[in-house]
């Protein structure tokens, strides 16, 4: 036995509520009196019942789901403690729901606002689903009919997956760790793509293991993205909202896992008829441009011996106007020194009384120099041209 | 084809083999070459698709053994 400071006290009571499981999470209902708020937005109140009162502050507003007025009949979730600075004892509020709602309604909205708030529905944290999944693993209930369409649905339309079936109950007791754990064997699986997590319909306490934190955050820690199919079309889980896809049945989950081997047929199909036409295509254009290129050489070909005959032609009308022989047929002469053959194209060259040879255009005769005179004006004067 | 080819491969394989022979440009070996590769996939693909048997195995959980003692959240 010893004195204690208040301190210690306030501090023991503190530890020692919060110890406590059931007072950690609880609902409580009552009427709302005594509602202040406080400059920094804070709201205090008391929650009345007959003669008994619990104080209550509730730090964040803005999640409040409905605005609470004093009077009100409401249910309020949160977590007993002691604020030691004055000693009492409070609810920590974190969500308040009107009166009259069933519990799974208001721990099913509780949770959902949670998790929202979190920010695991948020769709940029979505994964993809992989188009060609090679690995599926399957969290259900080993026996049903869920587990039997889910194979036979994957049969059919994508037999080249694998599916690792991860064997968990889905309702009751069990359903709750039997599904955290499925997840967690499932992480130590390498390769996974895709994982279903399945139950067919009922009603929604059925459901309601999907409706558990500890699942959705299973569900947020899978390491392979997750496709969920639970209930009917109708039924919306925690579970849906947090998994990266979410089918309106197990039947669609399968669905939506896998490609349709017909489709892939189709397309295949459709690739082998796309590469045959590009390819004769292919064949058809090279065809058109071997025509059209023995064509071109053809003309082409034309052209250059044209232009040679052309040049033929000049170069024969050129060697026509240089050829002596047509020189000689417009009256000139082609003098040659008798003596030693040479060409007379000076007066140089020969003396009087050489003998000369004479060509003219249709033979040759002989002549003698008989004299020579330095000058041609003289004799060009006999043309008119030259005439002055 | 290398039959061990994911078929997601084979596929973006055979688009790019049809994207490249849109595209021309290629020597006709090559288109021709590229061609009969094509066709190869789209045949194996096909097989594939028609011989797979769904292979299905079962992950043992531990769950029997720790029932209980693990259920708070994490």
């Amino acid at each position: 036995m010893r004195i204690h400071s208040v301190a210690e006290i306030t501090g023991y009571l503190r530890e020692l509520l919060e110890a406590d499981d059931l007072l950690a999470d609880i609902w409580v209902s009552g009427e709302v009196s005594s509602l202040s708020q406080s400059a920094a937005g804070h709201l205090y109140f008391t929650l009345k019942d007959g003669n008994s009162q619990l104080r209550c502050v509730l730090f964040n507003r803005a999640r409040l789901p409905i605005t609470i007025e004093n009077g009100m009949a409401v249910v309020a979730h949160g977590r007993i403690s002691i604020y030691e600075a004055t000693g009492a004892l409070q609810l920590y509020v974190d969500t308040v729901q009107p009166e009259g709602m069933g519990l799974l309604y208001l721990e099913f909205e509780r949770l959902k606002a949670k998790l929202e708030g979190e920010g695991l529905f948020a769709p940029e944290r979505k994964r993809e689903i992989p188009i060609f999944p090679r690995r599926i693993g399957i969290a259900t209930s080993p026996d049903g009919a869920v587990l039997h369409d889910i194979i036979n649905i994957i049969t059919r339309r994508y037999p080249l997956a694998e599916l690792v079936l991860c064997p968990t109950p889905v309702q009751g007791e069990g359903a709750v760790p039997g599904i955290v754990r499925a997840f967690d064997s499932l992480n130590t699986v390498d390769d996974i793509d895709v994982v279903i997590l399945a139950r067919g319909g009922g009603s929604m306490e059925d459901l309601q293991a999907f409706n558990q934190e500890a699942v959705a955050r299973a569900v947020c820690g899978s390491r392979a993205p997750v496709i969920s199919g639970v209930g009917h079309e109708t039924d919306f889980t925690i579970a849906d909202f947090v998994a990266d896809l979410r089918a309106p049945t197990p039947s669609a989950a399968a669905e939506l896992a896998v490609p349709s081997r017909d489709e892939l047929m189709a397309q295949l199909a459709a690739f082998g008829r796309g590469l045959s036409s590009m390819l004769s295509g292919m064949l058809d254009r090279l065809r058109q441009q071997v025509d059209d290129t023995a064509n071109r050489t053809a003309s082409h070909l034309d052209s250059v011996v044209g232009k040679y005959k052309e040049r033929l032609l000049m170069q024969e009308l050129a060697l026509d106007s240089l050829n002596p022989l047509a020189t000689l047929g417009r009256g000139y002469a082609l003098v040659q020194h008798a003596g030693n053959g040479e060409v007379v194209s000076s007066i140089a060259q020969v003396e009087r009384g050489d003998a000369i040879d004479i060509k003219v255009s249709d033979g040759q005769f002989g002549g003698r120099v008989s004299g020579a005179k330095k000058g041609l004006q003289a004799w060009m004067q006999g043309f008119p041209s030259n005439k002055r | 084809m290398d039959a061990g080819l994911p078929f997601e491969q084979a596929l973006e394989r055979l688009e790019q083999i049809s994207q490249a022979l849109g595209q021309g440009g290629l020597k006709l070996e090559e288109a021709i070459a590229l061609y009969e590769e094509g066709i190869g996939l789209v045949k194996t693909c096909q097989q594939r698709l028609n011989a797979a048997e769904l292979k299905i195995s079962q992950l043992n959980t531990p769950a029997d053994e720790e029932t209980e003692g693990e259920e708070e959240a994490p």
